[in-house]
């Protein structure tokens, strides 16, 4: 009896210690933009998670934040986060020289959201920046140095011959 | 009988031609400009490359061909069609220096959405491209809109020389004043004075979203001309989507309504007869038919549930709507809802307000209102003939500016251009579903570059067929010139060839 009641002691603790995995192994599935678009009625107001890189501008309104997260090419989706929710400094945003901070969100998916008169968006309630952005290289090539400087001569030579002959450039 | 082609027809094509690219030329010393602003020094250095070639050709070819022989009719509509290639492959090369495209003939497609205000895109990667880049696409879709040749008659050109006929070439044939330069200053007036204001309302707007303060005057400016050329770019790939912002949606719908408008009208408003616009029959069609196809589009998306609420339905459903009748193709919602969401009717009445389009002389495409006005006022009085006696004299009549009687001839003149931009809608949508897209997808996706909108349900796309690419740029460049230039310039060529073998005969 006593062997019984150990078993079932050990069953109870491991079912105890194994709960907060599956807590975890149900966390909301990360999604692209493309997923929610194309499916927007399967996935329309369940929790989602959505990675994206922050975009330029992190618009502060009465009620909270909008953050735009590009997740690939030409592919972005809008993002709330209400006042209240915890959130991390934003350190870096997308430009033409930044790499913007890349973060994964925990939120609602709105199909059509109401408070946002219809958009599709998703209202955070979780942020967490996973890689911080960073400046990025946008580095000369010798070779189109060359190329202006070919191309700058040849239109100062053809220019003067254009103009060479006076009142060139006023007739008609 | 076709007359043939002699040396000095070439020479004045290639001359006027040449002095359109220069002006093509100068025009990138504005992104070139925004890019060292902005200290993109690559960026800048890929502009001052590609100012540098579109320079050098322009000037090669006005040096070559100069010649003081001012252009007939033939030369104006081969020039106005011939420049807008010449400009759309020299446009196309910071594009390809950018490395944001994946071939030629991808930033091609682009240049010459940008200078028909169609605003479809194969970019790749929008959301990281320099302001420089940005910049050259608001302006290419800026200056399309009033014409480049406009453009070149203002600043190159000096007097008339037979310039009203290469403004007709290029679909503005509305004659304001007597003088051509001074009608395409007055262009340019109207386009600047709107510039400005525009820039200073949206880019308020965009700041008061929170933008900051320096950027949101790019934004401003960005969407002010792609609204006001109903051209439907913006900075970022969301669209408008990117803003969360009714203010800018309301804003920029304004621009883009007024943008649609006849400059005729905008001319006779500022002169101070401000009935025009209530009794103009460009207006009235244009408020008939966005009645029509809105009417349909809310019964679609009731019937399908789409959105919540009457203001969720107004504001994306509306702005939808008037941003495809009037050919802006601005967008608040993402590319593929029309598809997964608003479905086929939804679709369908967005396709027939893209195909009508805005007003003539305007900066949009489509039939125009004005052909639809007339037509439908035709087709009137020939039901009153018919139902009048015998002896009655019965004539219809149309407001444009001032009265004009509707004789067969206009008629006639209107329907043939209305059925051949049906016959360029047919033609991409055959080639579309020939690659099996759907109808739907296929004939949305054609009538948009077709009447130079650029809504699109995620057809145009860097990976599409390549000669579904070529369909598309002739539709957007033929929609845009309307046809007649287009096709005097297929003419052109065919006879210029018929004319080497002559004359190869008679050695």
């Amino acid at each position: 009896m006593k062997r019984v009641c150990a078993v079932l002691m050990m069953l109870a603790l491991a079912a105890l210690i194994t709960a907060p995995v599956c807590a975890t192994a149900a966390q909301p599935p990360v999604l692209s933009t493309t997923e929610l678009v194309e499916n927007s009625y399967k996935w329309d107001g369940k929790t989602v998670s959505f990675k994206g890189e922050v975009l330029q501008d992190l618009m502060v309104r009465e009620d909270g934040t909008w953050m735009n997260l590009s997740d690939d090419n030409n592919t972005a989706m809008g993002v709330f986060v209400p006042k209240g929710v915890a959130t991390p400094t934003i350190s870096h945003t997308e430009d033409y020289r930044t790499v913007g901070d890349v973060v994964l969100i925990t939120g609602v998916f709105h199909r059509v959201c109401v408070q946002h008169e219809g958009q599709t968006d998703i209202h955070a309630v979780s942020v967490t920046v996973l890689t911080p952005g960073s400046a990025k290289a946008n580095p000369i090539h010798p070779d189109r140095v060359v190329w202006f400087v070919v191309l700058a001569g040849l239109l100062g030579l053809v220019m003067w011959f254009y103009y060479r002959k006076p009142g060139r450039g006023t007739e008609h | 009988m076709i007359r043939r082609v002699w040396r000095e027809d070439f020479r004045i094509i290639g001359y006027y031609t040449g002095l359109v690219t220069i002006g093509v030329g100068l025009l990138m010393l504005v992104p070139m400009v925004t890019s060292l602003v902005f200290r993109e020094w690559a960026s800048a250095l890929d502009f001052a490359i590609s100012a540098a070639l579109a320079l050098l050709v322009g000037y090669v070819l006005a040096l070559v061909s100069h010649t003081k022989s001012t252009p007939g009719l033939t030369h104006a509509m081969v020039i106005a069609a011939g420049s807008w290639l010449v400009a759309m492959v020299l446009s196309g090369v910071p594009y390809m220096l950018s490395g944001h495209m994946k071939s030629f003939l991808d930033a091609c497609f682009d240049t010459l959405s940008g200078y028909t205000t169609t605003g479809m895109f194969l970019l790749q990667d929008l959301d990281h491209i320099s302001q420089g880049l940005n910049m050259w696409r608001h302006l290419l879709t800026y200056v399309g809109g009033q014409g480049i040749v406009v453009l070149a008659l203002t600043f190159l050109i000096g007097s008339t020389g037979g310039a009203f006929k290469i403004m007709v070439g290029e679909g503005k044939e509305e004659k304001l004043e007597p003088n051509v330069r001074h009608i395409a200053v007055l262009i340019w007036r109207i386009s600047l004075i709107y510039l400005g204001v525009g820039t200073v309302v949206l880019g308020a707007i965009a700041m008061a979203n929170g933008i900051k303060p320096y950027l949101a005057f790019f934004h401003g400016a960005y969407i002010f001309m792609s609204a006001w050329s109903t051209g439907g770019f913006a900075p970022y790939s969301q669209n408008m989507l990117y803003y969360h912002s009714s203010a800018m949606e309301i804003a920029s719908m304004v621009f883009f309504i007024l943008g649609s408008f006849n400059f005729a009208l905008h001319y006779a408003v500022w002169s101070g007869n401000r009935k025009e616009i209530l009794r103009n029959v460009e207006i009235v069609s244009f408020t008939i038919t966005v009645l029509t196809t809105f009417s349909l589009v809310c019964l679609a998306l009731m019937q399908r549930g789409v959105y919540p609420n009457a203001v969720a339905l107004f504001r994306r459903g509306f702005f939808q709507l008037i941003s495809g009748h009037t050919t802006t193709g601005q967008s608040n919602i993402y590319a593929r809802t029309f598809v997964r969401e608003w479905g086929p009717l939804g679709m369908l009445a967005t396709t027939i307000a893209m195909a009508i389009g805005a007003s003539a002389a305007s900066t949009g495409g489509g039939f125009k209102g004005l052909r639809m006005g007339i037509i439908v006022k035709g087709i009137a009085t020939d039901i009153r003939k018919l139902l009048s006696p015998e002896r009655a004299v019965v004539t219809g009549h149309y407001h444009h500016l001032h009265d004009n009687v509707i004789s067969d001839g206009v008629v006639k003149g209107a329907a043939v251009i209305v059925v051949l931009y049906v016959l360029i809608y047919v033609v991409g949508a055959v080639v579309g579903m020939a690659y099996g897209y759907p109808m739907a997808d296929a004939l949305f996706e054609s009538v948009s570059a077709g009447s130079n909108t650029g809504l699109s349900c995620g057809v145009t796309q860097a990976g599409m067929p390549t000669l579904l690419k070529i369909v598309y740029m002739l539709e957007m460049w033929m929609g845009r010139l309307e046809f007649l230039s287009v096709f005097t310039l297929f003419g052109f060529i065919a006879t210029s060839f018929r004319s080497m073998r002559r004359r190869k005969a008679a050695v």
